[in-house]
């Protein structure tokens, strides 16, 4: 079994709370980590300095505003050594890690997440590469439902208009053949309350109802993409039961790493989340959650393999020959986590009272305001842009988002709305507000990196240009 | 040596052209690689274990891992700018080179996936979706495949084609074997079972080289005679194809045909190709996890699924460059592979008093080697823990095949059990020697798989 302890510089000898819980009474591997829970108080006597966090992420681009972890996530060098060393591991003697080592490996990563979401049983807990794989898995059940007649074909599937493009693209393809109906619920943007997506989801279920069918299958979001806010899922999922659709598939690709997740207190059927975006894993690898997966005889992995049919956690665990090391790493994560101050739960904190200071600090610079209150955001928020901009298309919001990185060295992404409504709808001095950035914050980021965008932005202003003119290249 | 861009820089890589044709040997100006450098290539491999098992996991070169690592760090370095600029490009690359290399008419035909296990979910999704949607017909159309084919495989026919209502017809095959005519007969057999039963073969699941246990399949002929016969569709499974057989897309003329290049092509996991020859059907081919790409065309579909690590796909670049160190390249490299891998199962059967399970030229890199029949394999369990024995206590890593025998022969002179010996470039003499001296210590011993379940 590896073991992380050889490397110094990974594992500070921690003082210990409790004797018990001395690692000097034994090795301390990084199966230890996955029994216990990952939420418990980090012992430490140093947590990680700013030297240290420098040093983790010093292969991100020097010099760059990397303000967009949400997109692509982030992984800590630690965490990257631990990945090549169970690459070497297999490279060395493949047959051999196969039937010794894989299987074990990704348990114990199973486990580690079992414990992080408060899953009952890890049976529950598979691993795939990201949201877009669990997806398709959960969707092509749903689908087959459809085509054998258990959902009608005057029954309906909802989501949200704002559901991230490849999922819904998913939706389209496993569903629509299939025969069922899609309703889109659309988010109110910008927000001001859970109460308003409430009200919206359930003139969304009522219209699901309208061909005399009934809304089968929910997917939602729990921090959606673009526009970025954290959805109120666990009411969302309470009024779904309340109408008695069947299945519920929280798509919290975002979650974990920037809002708790507790499973068992969600409900939802099924459960994503992307642990390479905001919980420190290499690309990529995902959770997904199914409540009460025994009783679960029609889902499977679509790369059917040697395990198929033995439950979908087993049958993730194999797609054929491939490299498992991200999903190899959990147990690493968790050391990494818990050498902050309140572990990941301290990063969530400081993550979020950070991106909403800098979010509030670039809303009064531009003369905007926030996308939705702080309260329902976590670790992103959206800030709108100035309306002299001229944001009036989504080419307009991704030539100002390739200037930005070309000329500004900026990374942030940018999201395009047009008027809906012009009593609601936000204005700043000169104009209807139709452009916004999302900002992200991760523990590599500082407050200059946001100052620069404020000031990047002032200056485009300031040339008079608008997104149009802006140079691309 | 590999060429060392410092692809931190993001220069290198952008600036690399697309190759027209890739170079199939080495040219003046390459140096042929060195004994010494290709000890250097593989010393990352246990030096203590006898590795002759490149048929199930492959290998890879450090000079491609480092690669590889290059092109993970561009990635984490600054994931939007390689999203945008870089990820597309890089795999357009590969597929190009991988284009030239099977002798593909256009790189549409070209997607890269995870391996053969993926494209066989990709082809047979097709299928289901043919039943589901009425054009094809339960009870009347069926898919033939190889009694051999591999178990995910086999698995995936269940899941896709069983599942949806279609028949499905197996080919028995004859092992150990004389002839490819063996097989020809077979295969002509089934598809005429097929027809008097009334079926309609819709789909033909053949593979190049079978895994366990391991022969060339006369693929060119089968093809053929799926033409002859009206078959609809043929797909190849060659796994074990591309660095280890000869790959001819117009050759083979099969319809779909995919191969592993972490196998036997240097690659690192894990990355396959699956050709799909351009006609009307080949735009309903779609990668199972849809994402933004959807219906863009499978290549296109494939090269984006999500967020995940996409650089096994992007090293076959400096794979070429490896592959053409080396006498003959690629070409080269088969068939010294096969040179030598024949000799040494030959040498093996010969030291035990066996047999080979197949003539040398239906074996490529690989070789199904009768092992003594004293050591009492009677199951497959015998065979996988005297396998965990080789590997624990004589550090021999080599799959093992259970060959039940015929009824009516006595268990007691029959072989019953089967290496597959692989030879890669890595592989020296001295291997096999251990492995024939770790059987013959068995042997001398008494020893029987019995002895193995206490």
């Amino acid at each position: 079994m590896i073991t992380l302890s050889n490397n110094p510089t990974l594992n500070p000898v921690p003082m210990p709370q409790d004797d018990d819980e001395d690692p000097r009474n034994g090795a301390v591997e990084a199966n230890d980590h996955a029994h216990q829970s990952p939420l418990k108080k980090p012992r430490l006597t140093r947590p990680i300095s700013e030297p240290d966090i420098l040093q983790e992420f010093s292969h991100h681009q020097q010099g760059f505003a990397r303000i967009n972890n949400g997109s692509f996530g982030s992984c800590p060098r630690s965490v990257l050594s631990a990945q090549n060393t169970w690459h070497l591991r297999f490279l060395q003697q493949p047959d051999e890690f196969f039937f010794n080592s894989l299987r074990k490996g990704i348990l114990e990563s199973r486990a580690a997440v079992k414990a992080l979401i408060n899953a009952d049983d890890v049976d529950d807990v598979s691993l795939v590469d990201n949201a877009t794989t669990a997806a398709a898995i959960v969707l092509q059940q749903v689908g087959r439902q459809f085509a054998d007649g258990s959902f009608r074909k005057n029954d309906a599937v909802i989501m949200f208009h704002c559901a991230f493009p490849a999922v819904k693209k998913s939706i389209g393809a496993y569903i629509g053949p299939a025969g069922g109906s899609v309703v889109e619920v659309r988010l109110p943007f910008p927000v001001r309350s859970d109460e308003e997506i409430i009200a919206e989801f359930k003139k969304g279920l009522e219209r699901g109802k309208i061909n005399g069918g009934r809304v089968r299958f929910a997917m939602i979001d729990h921090i959606t993409s673009m526009p970025s806010v954290v959805l109120p899922v666990r009411e969302l999922i309470r009024v779904c039961r309340e109408e008695g659709v069947d299945q519920v598939f929280v798509d919290g690709a975002h979650s974990i790493g920037s809002v708790p997740v507790d499973v068992k207190e969600i409900d939802a059927d099924f459960y994503v989340s992307n642990l390479y975006k905001w919980f420190f894993a290499p690309p990529a690898v995902a959770f997904l959650h199914c409540k009460n997966s025994k009783g679960l005889v029609d889902l499977h992995h679509p790369v059917v393999s040697q395990e198929y049919g033995k439950g979908l956690a087993l049958e993730s665990s194999w797609v054929g020959n491939r490299d498992y090391t991200p999903q190899l790493v959990v147990p690493s994560i968790l050391e990494f986590v818990n050498r902050f101050e309140g572990g990941i739960k301290g990063i969530m904190k400081r993550n979020h009272d950070g991106v909403v200071k800098m979010g509030t600090m670039l809303a009064e610079s531009w003369g905007t305001m926030l996308g939705s209150p702080p309260e329902m955001c976590a670790s992103m928020i959206m800030v709108g842009l100035p309306s002299r901009l001229c944001v009036t298309s989504d080419d307009d919001a991704m030539s100002l988002r390739t200037h930005l990185r070309v000329y500004h060295r900026i990374e942030v992404p940018t999201y395009y709305q047009a008027l809906r409504n012009e009593d609601r709808d936000p204005k700043d001095k000169d104009g209807f507000i139709t452009g916004y950035v999302r900002i992200s914050r991760q523990i590599y980021n500082t407050d200059e990196d946001y100052h620069r965008l404020k000031n990047a932005i002032n200056q485009i202003l300031e040339d008079g240009k608008i997104c149009s003119m802006l140079p691309v290249e | 040596m590999a060429t060392h861009n410092n692809h931190l820089n993001g220069d290198a890589i952008s600036n690399r052209h697309v190759s027209k044709k890739p170079k199939l040997a080495p040219t003046a100006a390459v140096a042929v690689i060195t004994e010494a450098d290709l000890q250097s290539e593989f010393s990352h491999h246990d030096p203590a274990v006898a590795r002759i098992n490149n048929g199930s996991f492959g290998c890879c070169p450090a000079s491609v891992i480092a690669s590889q690592r290059r092109w993970q760090l561009l990635n984490l370095r600054q994931p939007d700018h390689f999203y945008f600029n870089e990820l597309k490009k890089g795999i357009l690359h590969s597929r190009t080179i991988i284009k030239d290399l099977v002798n593909a008419e256009h790189v549409d035909e070209i997607s890269i996936v995870d391996n053969a296990t993926t494209a066989a979910a990709v082809v047979l999704q097709q299928t289901a979706w043919a039943f589901h949607e009425g054009r094809f017909h339960k009870g009347v159309d069926a898919v033939v495949m190889l009694h051999y084919a591999y178990g995910s495989v086999k698995k995936s026919v269940e899941a896709y084609v069983s599942r949806a209502g279609g028949d499905v017809i197996e080919v028995p095959l004859p092992f150990p074997l004389t002839s490819p005519n063996e097989i020809i007969t077979e295969f002509r057999c089934a598809l005429e079972r097929a027809k008097s039963g009334g079926k309609t073969v819709r789909l033909a699941v053949i593979d190049h080289v079978t895994s366990m246990p391991s022969v060339v399949i006369p693929v060119k002929e089968l093809v053929r005679i799926c033409r002859e016969e009206s078959v609809d569709k043929v797909f190849v499974d060659a796994a074990h194809g591309i660095g280890c057989t000869s790959v001819d897309m117009q050759e083979i003329g099969a319809d779909f045909y995919t191969s592993n290049l972490h196998k036997w092509f240097f690659c690192p996991p894990s990355i396959a190709f699956l050709y799909s020859r351009k006609n009307s059907s080949s735009c309903d081919l779609h990668h199972p996890v849809v994402s933004h790409e959807y219906g863009n065309g499978l290549a296109v579909e494939s090269a984006w699924i999500g967020n995940r690590d996409y650089s096994a796909q992007l090293v076959v670049p400096d794979v070429l460059e490896f592959v053409n160190r080396f006498e003959g390249g690629i070409q080269g490299i088969k068939r010294r592979n096969h040179e030598k891998v024949v000799e040494m199962g030959q040498m093996l059967a010969a030291a035990w008093g066996t047999h080979l399970g197949s003539p040398p030229e239906m074996c490529a890199s690989m070789a199904m080697v009768g092992l003594p029949a004293c050591l009492g394999i009677k199951c497959d369990l015998d065979v996988a823990r005297l396998r965990t024995h080789l590997r624990d206590e004589f550090g021999v890593e080599v799959p093992i095949y259970f060959r039940a025998p015929a009824a009516a022969i006595s268990a007691g002179d029959v072989v019953t059990g089967y290496a597959r010996i692989s030879h890669q470039v890595y592989n020296k003499v001295e291997d096999y020697y251990k492995f024939r001296d770790a059987v013959d210590q068995l042997v001398n011993s008494g020893f029987t798989c019995a002895q193995l379940s206490t």
